[in-house]
């Protein structure tokens, strides 16, 4: 499959990051307006009919720029969240209006805290049980308190579920259990992506930048010591490449191995990410630790992915429940 | 515990193996599974179950005779050169037809072989991947006749490259040919020549203009070992073995007609045949990792301890990753597509993974592992014997480029980043 839409991601891929290399924050009209939004809404509701793949693109692009809106939240879990649903009025009118752009989710993942995207969000859907126990999607109103981290190139928020009433319960399709797990494994592997693209951006601009810069008379990409550490950045990376191309595949087609696969990709590229983001600030030097730089924006975004939705020792936990 | 104790309770750990394949990056597929079926009955019937006893402190002569006949057995099967194409005896036979053997498809197989816990084609090694690809990709259509039935056949092969002098900066051998008459005379000293005891022929490089620029003074030959003027020495490893070389040659005469490619093309030769087997090589290597070694490890280890429970997910997230990047490398250099240091990556991430895994077995192995004197010819550097795998994996991070060098490369080649400036 990879193979055989290699050329529509690339075209995706490089409109993506034509629009954000514009601005760091996008608004949402903007994101509804490339059609991104709607990449995964079914053609009968306003969408593109694409899969998962297609919004992976997306995510790594939206980190390879460190782009700050609310696509993780409105539209990555939003649109994966709805799709997991049984088709219900309330359900397919939610899925047309986010595809066009008029409505704008946010989800709440099995926390109230550091919700994504959930600041300015028109309603919220809350995955929780019913009264049986059987996982459900409230659709709620919001009490939203915005919760500032040290990126500012996310929007995270606490929101509160207490004196609201739902508006709406709406049930999954198929096992509900399931398809929580499921959409864990999205949001899994919807960060890695992010966490993918920056460390992409992050090892470009040293390469670019040892080139250029000189000292004790020759571009310091010329020392072992230099070369050595970039090196080490792209074994990281093209690891990472491969266990999120691994993770995006099975996600895509709701594999039995999916959740494998996302806390592989997860656990491993987030903390990749991490540490090619800090050899990036180590190699720019004095210049590398300004604001003006900017690595450091990309280095709070790594280390934020790296604990949302599950830390790498998270992860791991899970894979080795599996040797027992 | 003694070692023959832990080799009989390996022999055990090989059901729970087969049970528990690891097959990742493989979409799964029905002609796959037929195809995975058909390799596990016949491993089931022909992987000797006593091998790694008897293997375990075996002389000379017994692992020698042990690598030909396993290595004529899997011939007989189609499994020894899956990688080769059909023509010269490789691929895939089936109803009397041949055909290339896809990349999923000989990782299937891989995964069968060390699931089954077969031995390792140690002794064939450099034959049917080095001197194959050089032939296959440089050879003429003579020296192809006469050498790739040959190899199928049990001639071994040992790669004449290293020097005391040129180790790391290879490019700087000072072995020299010089042409007289339709042969060329040898003198020099090669060096790390693994099984060079046993080898009949040897990929020979040698210098044949000495006033050139090193890179383009140098040829790649083929060198009958029974040669008069060859004198092969064994040199004692680290973990006590004697299967790399040291070879002499004075006044070798090698014909002609076994130049591969252009004379003083040698170093071009060369590079362009180490990259493309380079990944074929780590195909099974990584599914050798992934199938029995860290199966054992986690056999091995204390499981209810969450630090040990950690660092195992950690290798296992690994070797999955490095199972992916040798399946592309090998399918990009099919398709012609493969990046000038993907090979170097796999190589640095398979050879410093090795390290940390082997490492950490030994620490989990404890006291207990250091018993083990002697582990069992013919396998790997995946054995479970942990501390001599652990010592012997160093044979990956230094040879074949070390690890410094494959950085350098993936900086220079991959990144485009400025060469060190040569000291004049």
């Amino acid at each position: 499959m990879a193979h055989e839409f290699e050329e529509f991601h690339q075209e995706l891929r490089s409109v993506a990051s034509d629009l954000l290399a514009k601005d760091r924050a996008v608004e949402w009209p903007v994101l509804a307006g490339a059609g991104w939004v709607g990449l995964e809404v079914p053609d009968e509701f306003g969408g593109a009919g694409a899969t998962f793949a297609e919004v992976a693109v997306i995510c790594e692009e939206m980190g390879r720029a460190a782009s700050a809106n609310s696509y993780l939240g409105s539209a990555v879990l939003a649109v994966g969240t709805l799709k997991a649903l049984q088709p219900s009025d309330t359900r397919d009118a939610l899925l047309s209006d986010v595809a066009s752009g008029t409505l704008r989710l946010a989800v709440a993942l099995g926390s109230y805290e550091f919700v994504p995207d959930a600041d300015g969000a028109d309603r919220l859907l809350v995955v929780t049980t019913d009264s049986e126990g059987a996982p459900v999607v409230d659709v709620a109103a919001l009490a939203v308190t915005r919760q500032p981290v040290v990126d500012e190139t996310r929007r995270l928020a606490t929101v509160s579920a207490d004196g609201i009433e739902a508006a709406e319960v709406l049930r999954f399709a198929g096992d509900p259990e399931e398809q929580v797990c499921r959409l864990h494994d999205r949001a899994a592997v919807a960060i890695a992506c992010d966490s993918l693209g920056l460390s992409e951006a992050m090892l470009a601009a040293t390469v670019s930048y040892a080139k250029v810069r000189h000292q004790f008379g020759r571009p310091i990409g010329s020392f072992q010591a230099v070369k050595h550490a970039c090196a080490d950045m792209q074994v990281a990376i093209a690891v990472s490449r491969q266990l999120v191309s691994a993770a995006v595949e099975a996600v895509a087609e709701g594999r039995q191995d999916a959740s494998t696969a996302a806390a592989m990709a997860k656990s491993y590229t987030c903390s990749a990410a991490v540490d090619v983001a800090g050899k990036a600030m180590q190699l720019h030097g004095g210049i590398g630790y300004t604001w003006e730089s900017g690595i450091h924006v990309y280095l709070k975004r790594a280390i934020l992915n790296r604990s949302l939705f599950g830390s790498p020792a998270a992860h791991r936990k899970r894979l080795a429940q599996r040797y027992l | 515990m003694s070692p023959s104790k832990r080799a009989a309770e390996r022999e055990d750990m090989r059901d729970n193996l087969t049970k528990s394949r690891t097959q990742a990056h493989i979409r799964p597929s029905v002609d796959l599974d037929e195809f995975r079926t058909t390799v596990g009955s016949w491993c089931e019937e022909h992987v000797p179950r006593d091998w790694r006893q008897s293997q375990t402190g075996a002389g000379d002569a017994e692992f020698v005779r042990f690598q030909k006949s396993w290595f004529a057995e899997l011939h007989r099967a189609g499994y020894a050169v899956p990688h080769w194409p059909s023509e010269w005896g490789g691929g895939l036979r089936t109803r009397g037809a041949a055909r290339k053997m896809s990349v999923p498809e000989q990782i299937v197989l891989y995964q069968e072989l060390a699931a089954y816990d077969a031995p390792r084609l140690v002794l064939a090694f450099v034959g049917i991947h080095h001197a194959a690809s050089t032939l296959l990709v440089a050879g003429s259509d003579e020296q192809r006749r006469r050498h790739l039935p040959a190899i199928l056949d049990g001639e071994i092969w040992v790669q004449g490259f290293s020097e005391p002098e040129a180790g790391s900066d290879l490019a700087s051998l000072r072995t020299s040919a010089r042409r007289i008459g339709d042969s060329y005379v040898v003198n020099g000293q090669k060096l790390w020549a693994s099984g060079g005891m046993h080898a009949d022929w040897c990929l020979l490089l040698a210098r044949t203009d000495p006033d050139a620029p090193k890179r383009k003074g140098i040829s790649y030959f083929l060198l009958d070992m029974t040669t008069p003027g060859v004198e092969v020495r064994p040199i004692r490893n680290a973990i006590g073995d004697s299967h790399f070389c040291e070879i002499f040659l004075n006044d070798v005469s090698i014909p002609a007609a076994n130049l591969v490619g252009a004379e003083n093309a040698g170093w071009q030769v060369a590079q362009a045949t180490l990259g493309a087997e380079r990944g074929l090589t780590m195909l099974e290597l990584a599914e050798r990792l992934g199938n029995a070694g860290f199966r054992w490890l986690v056999q091995a280890s204390p499981l209810d301890d969450p630090i040990v429970a950690d660092r195992l997910a950690r290798f296992e997230t690994e070797i999955a990753g490095l199972r992916g990047l040798c399946r592309k490398v090998v399918e990009d250099n099919e398709a012609g597509t493969a990046g000038p240091a993907d090979a170097s990556i796999v190589k640095l991430y398979y050879s410093e993974l090795l390290q940390r895994l082997t490492d950490f077995g030994t620490e989990i192995g404890g006291l207990a592992a250091q018993t083990e004197l002697a582990k069992p010819m013919s396998s790997g550097w995946e054995s479970g014997c942990w501390v001599l795998d652990f010592i012997g994996s160093w044979e990956w991070t230094i040879p074949g480029g070390s690890s410094e060098v494959q950085r350098t490369i993936i900086a220079e080649r991959g990144l485009g980043l400025p060469r060190e400036p040569s000291v004049a």
